[in-house]
């Protein structure tokens, strides 16, 4: 089977997963959001403590296993570390505060467009600008530095720490936050969430699919491989969703959303951007961390630590009316600081 | 696809871009084979074999196909 097939058929996988998900309890255009999911999880781990958004996904940690587990059979998990892990913890914060200003990643982004949502159209406009900013310093050098071979420990430790979790989570429920209403009150059973997300995680993992890999290589190789998954998630959930009633097209009352036109557009600028400066999406850095990277996991720690920030100083949108000042001053500063250190790290070398 | 003698693989994105500013006459860019790397990196696919005059500390490693596999040549 070709590559480009395989990549489109891992992300028709995940977007019927989603959809399923949706079938079976998780939010309206919400089956798979990489950024929400974290964002729960920090919440249901009391870093935050907005009483909508506490649960503790099991799709992130299917994720992340079913990435460990096919990288260890396939031979591909390789512990490796050392490639700027705190600026890696920072571009994965100023990711979560775009993500949260939009009210998703570029996953749920196509997931909301598939739904019908055309706020996620202005913010598809502002994710390929930043990815396009992102390939401007990729052609003049950026690079977050190599990583080098790490212990076997170092690369187990996060998808250890994520089942760690996870039994406590099943094993003693109290210990956790559990939102009584609004998107964190609404899952699938835990059984299902985590069987789609080891499905997408071994899918993602086997294919490298990414939500901003495509884009990036369309713009500085003229290639369509990894695009192609982007195209089958559309198109499944699309075709999902309108075989479910669940299509609705427009700007206003769509579900888990606002149509401040600039800050969507510039949330997801800032996601773009750090995608590419990261080497990939939210979703696949829950893959790499999977496959052993400490550096990927700590893009991911970032990321739940943006979540946390985002909801503590109100930096996170509200559904229906957007982001407030702090959120917007927040967008301003984080896409201010990834321009600073791609800067930074964008060596001028003759050519 | 199939119409190129050797794969050179880099360390960075830039690496990638840098040889086919240099060396585009005889090679096409490609995300690396999933085959070869689970990594998401731009790779050079060459017609004819890598002069090591064309190798700089961006190159990674050069392959070549053997039967389903790949056979690292540097």
């Amino acid at each position: 089977m070709s590559e480009r097939i395989r990549v489109a058929a891992a992300g028709a996988v995940i977007g019927l997963a989603a959809v399923l998900l949706v079938g079976f309890g998780n939010p309206q255009n919400m089956g798979f959001c990489i950024a929400c999911f974290i964002r729960d999880q920090a919440g249901a781990l009391r870093l935050h403590t907005a009483p909508i958004v506490q649960y503790f996904r099991p799709e992130i940690v299917g994720i992340v296993l079913g990435s460990f587990a096919i990288s260890v059979i396939h031979g591909d998990f390789r512990p490796r570390s050392g490639s700027s892990p705190v600026l890696r913890f920072l571009i994965g914060f100023a990711v979560m505060v775009g993500a949260l200003v939009f009210l998703g990643c570029p996953l749920r982004m196509v997931l909301r467009l598939a739904g019908g949502d055309l706020n996620a159209l202005v913010a598809l406009l502002g994710f390929i600008a930043g990815i396009g900013i992102g390939c401007v310093f990729l052609s003049r050098g950026f690079s977050l530095g190599r990583a080098g071979q790490a212990s076997g420990v170092e690369g187990t430790a996060f998808p250890a720490s994520m089942t760690f979790l996870f039994v406590l989570f099943l094993a003693v429920p109290a210990l956790f936050a559990f939102s009584s209403s609004g998107p964190g009150s609404m899952h699938a059973p835990v059984a299902i969430s985590l069987a789609a997300g080891l499905a997408v995680g071994i899918a993602a993992e086997r294919t490298r699919l990414c939500m901003a890999g495509g884009i990036r290589d369309i713009i500085l190789i003229r290639d369509f491989t990894l695009l192609g998954g982007f195209a089958a998630i559309f198109i499944a959930a699309l075709i999902g969703n309108l075989a479910t009633g669940r299509f609705s097209l427009g700007f206003a009352d769509q579900p888990v959303s606002h149509s401040m036109h600039l800050w969507n557009f510039l949330g997801m600028l800032a996601v773009g951007l750090g995608s590419v400066m990261l080497g990939g999406c939210p979703l696949r850095q829950l893959i790499l961390a999977g496959e052993g990277s400490s550096d990927s996991a700590c893009a991911v720690l970032g990321m739940a630590a943006g979540a946390a920030f985002a909801h503590n100083f109100s930096l996170a949108a509200s559904a229906g009316t957007g982001p407030g000042t702090n959120g917007k001053v927040a967008v301003v500063i984080a896409i201010i600081m990834l321009l600073a250190i791609a800067a930074a790290r964008t060596a001028r070398r003759e050519s | 696809m199939e119409d190129f003698d050797q794969v050179v693989t880099f360390h960075t994105h830039y690496g990638a871009l840098r040889f086919r500013k240099r060396h585009g006459s005889i090679c096409t860019l490609k995300p690396v084979p999933r085959s070869l790397s689970s990594s998401c990196g731009t790779a050079a696919f060459i017609r004819g074999a890598v002069d090591m005059s064309m190798v700089d500390e961006y190159v990674e490693g050069i392959y070549e196909k053997e039967g389903d596999g790949w056979r690292r040549v540097m």
